[in-house]
């Protein structure tokens, strides 16, 4: 019997394409994992007219994809995808099922690792195979200040979401082929249970912070709701945005659209500036893409003043002030 | 009036936890716990429900025996019933092991629900999917991360943000949904009813031969997946530590890291005192 | 025995914290300087049941044991002792003797309003020339028909600038010395009430401590509390619960100034370590604390005492002693541990050290405990 290559498979997720690469970056992965254990690397994707999608990841690494396209499918929906997939994972056994952790891959792969059987693990941030030719997932855990490194030793496929932005993706290779299979839709998809009214493109209700370039984040160390108004005199005159911990919104010295400290909610500035916050885990998990961290704090042991590049053991409020005129003398008129 | 079954998890409350790396499992028993917060946040949309629609409220928890607490905490919220589940067997479960445990129990204690309500994700190990992989379990629809919740005739309308489209979904009970902590802000507890959830209520245990469960079918035996190694990714950073007078601070900041703080505002900054 | 707190006591504890560090924290510092009773956060407290923690449930309180009713003063106490005064004296001498004392009729007059925080209540002992001498009140209630008319001023009286509803202490009959004083259930809006400025204290500065004038202020019979001439006997019950609040204070004073000190001391450096590394620090460290469990101990024994309904007035006022004497204690020693910063405003520990001084002087000083306990001691068959 002829040995076939075991697959790498990754889940197509193209819907926000432009602002979420995460599937190309698992294909760049997957083609590195693929080297180790002697895989395929494989798309799959359903969709309408998804040809455009197709070439995209044959471009970016993959040397197959699987491709259900269906007038049926011209809308995501989380429970029709779970059944095909589950269809075809049972019909091609690939060895691995990468998705993408977007909102989508997040209530899609569980569903899917439940329905064949097979463990999962969420939100990883690095792959590699190991010895036995195993694939460590390192996940993690407490707001990331924990890592788990989980194997799915026994049952296929091993199964991963993969947060956005950990790995690189391959430069676009126009010279590259690849296999297309197409796969019919079967005749009979179950009904949706779960409807879609309406769906629309929300440009991000918050992306005034998340794409800020410079975030002033305060905590309760500022002192008081009229001190705290110093950080927005700051914020102002660097050309950038206030952030707030948990503790000074629920206190109304900042409104909730401020708040750092969200699950999902990464901020990604090139310049942190941190007063006065001691680091909570949910607030710091939030800050791990800043480029630049200076934190201002009291106490030295803080984790936020771990974390930053600069820590500054003083009164957070004293330096805002000081920040202020300093930044004024020197900006060259 | 719908029967809510309401999943929450005991989370610890420490940051600095206690490791167990042998086993890669948390030594619970050391720290303190508390309820996981999207847990909290899912039951308020279920206090939310019963107060517009009328019901009752299951709440339902997995874990070692002090995690009958988050029980009492959600009785004194207003929960109308605890349910523990816990068991040594049951101990180490990975996410699939345990929604297929949790289903059992509900299947058990609560047939005839009408929605099962769960937090999106954990503080914990932030997996995000018991509660997708309870639906499934339970064959009944499910819809995750929900942010507003209305319900006519057994029907539920229901609005998310998903990946940047906001989306409006319907299902027919019996379902699932997700709650994360962007909404459903929880309320305070009364001290009446913390002395009610007490005085008044009962918390039903069960064990694994109570669901008829045998030690194969539960716990890490059963689980898929396995912890290899668990470790500290706050590795600190080689930073640099500043003392002393605010002033002298910040001359040394701009004289060291100026041009970080110019390029990102774009503006050219004056980082010496006598640069020109 | 059991040393360990029960669930429901370990969620009373959360419960609170997570309510007080959420709604009080914020604004604790403020409130102590700027002398505000913060109404916003009260509003909030009225539903969460914080004004009836005694008060039978069928009088809309909450019902709670002692042992959980000092668990919630000392978690009040340790954001903001101002208010954890405010909530045990409504409690503990405002609204309980009502439950000790009241017919059935007062009680359904007065506690659902009590209970709901909607009147904030106060006890009215001290006067100018009587403070730790009951002997010496002035203030006198004269009957007159089915009505009495109190005539007199009260000071220093604990949420006098907001309270709705006060219990006065007043003379009724001056000729019977055993039987001379009765307490009167007074409301704020009665014609005749009106209140003092408030009193720019030392510490407590949020509470609004106040004088309380009487000038021909008429109220029924029925506002009589317990029998005419029953005042001594009210006055010392409601103190014996009251001590019990007073030391769970207290001991949530000490507890933030051992919880910021500590902090402090490991994040402080001198001579290029911190100073918990010194061998004095050490030992400031370890003595805090365990006067600070002891103190719990004794405290918490006081209160099984009295949920047990046994005779427990002895073991209030051992714990008020010895919570109050040590809170000043360990107030003192944090301010050294944070050194100058200690003297500072900057730092909290500046406002426990202000305010746990009062808690060794009210509802009893300190003299008078030990008085209490002597006389016990010296009055029990051996």
């Amino acid at each position: 019997m002829k040995k076939t290559a075991k697959e790498i498979w990754v889940f197509g997720d193209y819907r926000n394409y432009f602002r979420n690469r995460v599937t190309l970056q698992l294909l760049a992965k997957s083609v590195e994992l693929a080297k180790k254990t002697g895989s395929q690397v494989c798309a799959v994707i359903f969709g309408n007219g998804v040809q455009e999608y197709v070439n995209e990841y044959i471009a970016h690494g993959a040397e197959k994809v699987y491709v259900i396209d269906h007038d049926s499918l011209h809308e995501y929906h989380v429970e029709t995808y779970v059944v095909l997939m589950e269809m075809i994972v049972r019909k091609y056994q690939p060895e691995m099922l990468l998705v993408g952790a977007t909102c989508f891959g997040r209530e899609f792969a569980p569903r899917v690792a439940k329905r064949v059987h097979t463990g999962l693990t969420a939100d990883c941030v690095d792959l590699e195979i190991n010895g036995d030719g195993l694939l460590v997932q390192t996940a993690p855990a407490f707001g990331g200040n924990l890592l788990a490194k989980i194997i799915t030793p026994h049952h296929r496929p091993q199964m991963a979401t993969v947060r956005a932005g950990v790995f690189k993706e391959l430069p676009h290779d126009y010279h590259a082929s690849g296999k297309v299979i197409p796969i019919p839709v079967p005749k009979r998809l179950p009904e949706n249970r779960v409807r879609l009214i309406r769906s629309k493109h929300e440009p991000p209700r918050t992306n005034r912070i998340e794409d800020a370039k410079i975030v002033v984040c305060g905590g309760r160390g500022m002192g008081s709701k009229q001190k705290f108004k110093k950080l927005f005199a700051l914020a102002e005159l660097l050309g950038g945005e206030v952030g707030a911990t948990r503790p000074v919104v629920y206190s109304g010295w900042a409104d909730d659209d401020s708040l750092i400290g969200q699950a999902g909610r990464q901020i990604k500035p090139l310049l942190l500036l941190s007063f006065g916050i001691s680091g909570a885990i949910q607030h710091t998990a939030a800050l791990s893409d800043a480029k630049f961290i200076i934190a201002v704090n009291k106490n030295p042991e803080a984790p936020m003043m771990k974390m930053a590049d600069v820590a500054i053991v003083a009164d957070a409020n004293q330096v805002c002030s000081a920040l202020i005129r300093e930044i004024r003398e020197r900006i060259r008129s | 009036m719908l029967k809510l079954i309401v999943c929450i998890k005991q989370v610890p409350m420490v940051s600095e936890l206690p490791w167990d790396s042998r086993t890669g499992t948390l030594k619970r028993e050391m720290a303190e716990g508390m309820m996981n917060p999207a847990c909290k946040h899912a039951l308020e949309a279920a206090l939310r429900i019963k107060r517009e629609y009328g019901g009752h409220i299951t709440a339902m928890t997995m874990g070692p025996p002090m995690a009958a607490e988050v029980l009492y905490e959600a009785l004194t919220l207003g929960a109308d019933r605890g349910v523990l589940l816990t068991d040594k067997q049951m101990a180490g479960a990975d996410t699939m092991i345990t929604s297929f445990t949790i289903a059992r129990a509900i299947e058990k204690e609560c047939p005839e629900f009408d929605l099962v309500i769960c937090g999106s994700q954990t503080a914990d190990s932030e997996t995000a999917q018991v509660g997708p992989q309870l639906a499934e379990e339970l064959n009944i629809p499910c819809a995750a991360y929900i942010e507003s919740l209305e319900c006519k005739d057994k029907c539920l309308r229901m609005t998310r943000l998903s990946d940047d489209f906001l989306e409006t979904l319907e299902m027919d009970l019996p379902g699932l949904v997700t709650i994360t902590t962007r909404q459903f802000r929880p309320r305070y507890a009364t001290l009446s009813g913390l002395e009610e959830a007490f005085q008044f209520s009962g918390i039903t245990t069960l064990n694994a031969a109570d669901l008829g469960l045998s030690p194969e079918q539960i716990g890490m035996k059963a689980s898929p997946t396995r912890i290899l190694d668990v470790f500290s990714s706050t590795a600190e950073k080689k930073n640099h530590v500043m003392t002393g007078a605010v002033k002298k601070i910040l001359e040394e900041v701009f004289e060291k890291f100026g041009d970080k703080i110019g390029s990102a505002m774009e503006k050219d900054l004056k980082t010496h005192e006598h640069s020109d | 025995m059991d040393f360990n707190p029960c669930m429901k006591h370990k969620l009373v504890r959360k419960t609170v914290r997570e309510f007080v560090e959420t709604e009080l924290g914020p604004i604790a510092h403020e409130i102590d300087q700027d002398a505000r009773f913060p109404w916003e956060v009260v509003e909030k407290m009225r539903s969460l049941n914080y004004f009836g923690l005694q008060i039978p449930r069928e009088y809309g309180g909450a019902g709670l044991d002692s042992i959980s009713y000092a668990i919630i003063i000392e978690e009040i106490s340790r954001v903001s002792a101002a208010m954890g005064l405010c909530i045990t004296v409504h409690n503990s001498v405002g609204a309980y003797p009502i439950v000790l004392f009241g017919t059935e009729e007062q009680k359904k007059q007065f506690l659902p309003s009590l209970a709901g925080g909607e009147q904030i209540g106060a006890f009215c002992l001290t006067e100018a020339n009587a403070g730790s001498d009951a002997g010496g009140v002035e203030t006198n209630a004269i009957q007159d028909g089915r009505e009495y008319v109190i005539n007199g001023t009260k000071i220093f009286v604990t949420n006098g600038g907001v309270c709705g509803c006060a219990l006065i202490f007043a003379v009724t009959d001056p000729q019977n010395p055993k039987k001379a004083a009765s307490v009167f259930i007074v409301e704020k809006k009665t014609p005749g009430f009106s209140v003092g400025e408030i009193e720019d204290l030392c510490g407590m500065r949020a509470n609004q401590v106040s004088s309380l004038f009487f000038e021909d202020c008429r109220v029924s019979e029925n506002n009589l509390l317990g029998r005419r001439g029953d005042g001594l006997k009210v006055g010392l019950a409601a103190l014996d619960t009251g001590r019990i609040g007073i030391a769970a204070q207290a001991l949530g004073i000490a507890q933030a100034a051992f919880e910021a000190s500590l902090k402090y001391a490991k994040e402080r450096q001198q001579f290029r370590r911190p100073i918990a590394s010194f061998q004095t620090i050490q030992n400031y460290l370890a003595e805090m604390s365990t006067e600070i469990d002891a103190a719990r101990l004794l405290l918490y024994k006081a209160c099984a005492y009295k949920d047990a309904g046994k005779k427990f007035g002895p073991e209030a006022a051992k714990a008020k002693l010895f919570c109050s004497t040590m809170a000043s204690k360990i107030t003192g020693l944090a301010v050294r541990i944070h050194g100058g910063y200690g003297y500072s405003k900057e730092y909290d520990v500046e406002r426990y050290f202000r305010d746990a001084k009062v808690t060794e002087i009210y509802e009893g000083t300190s003299e008078v405990q030990r008085m209490v306990i002597a006389r016990h001691l010296l009055t029990t068959p051996t």
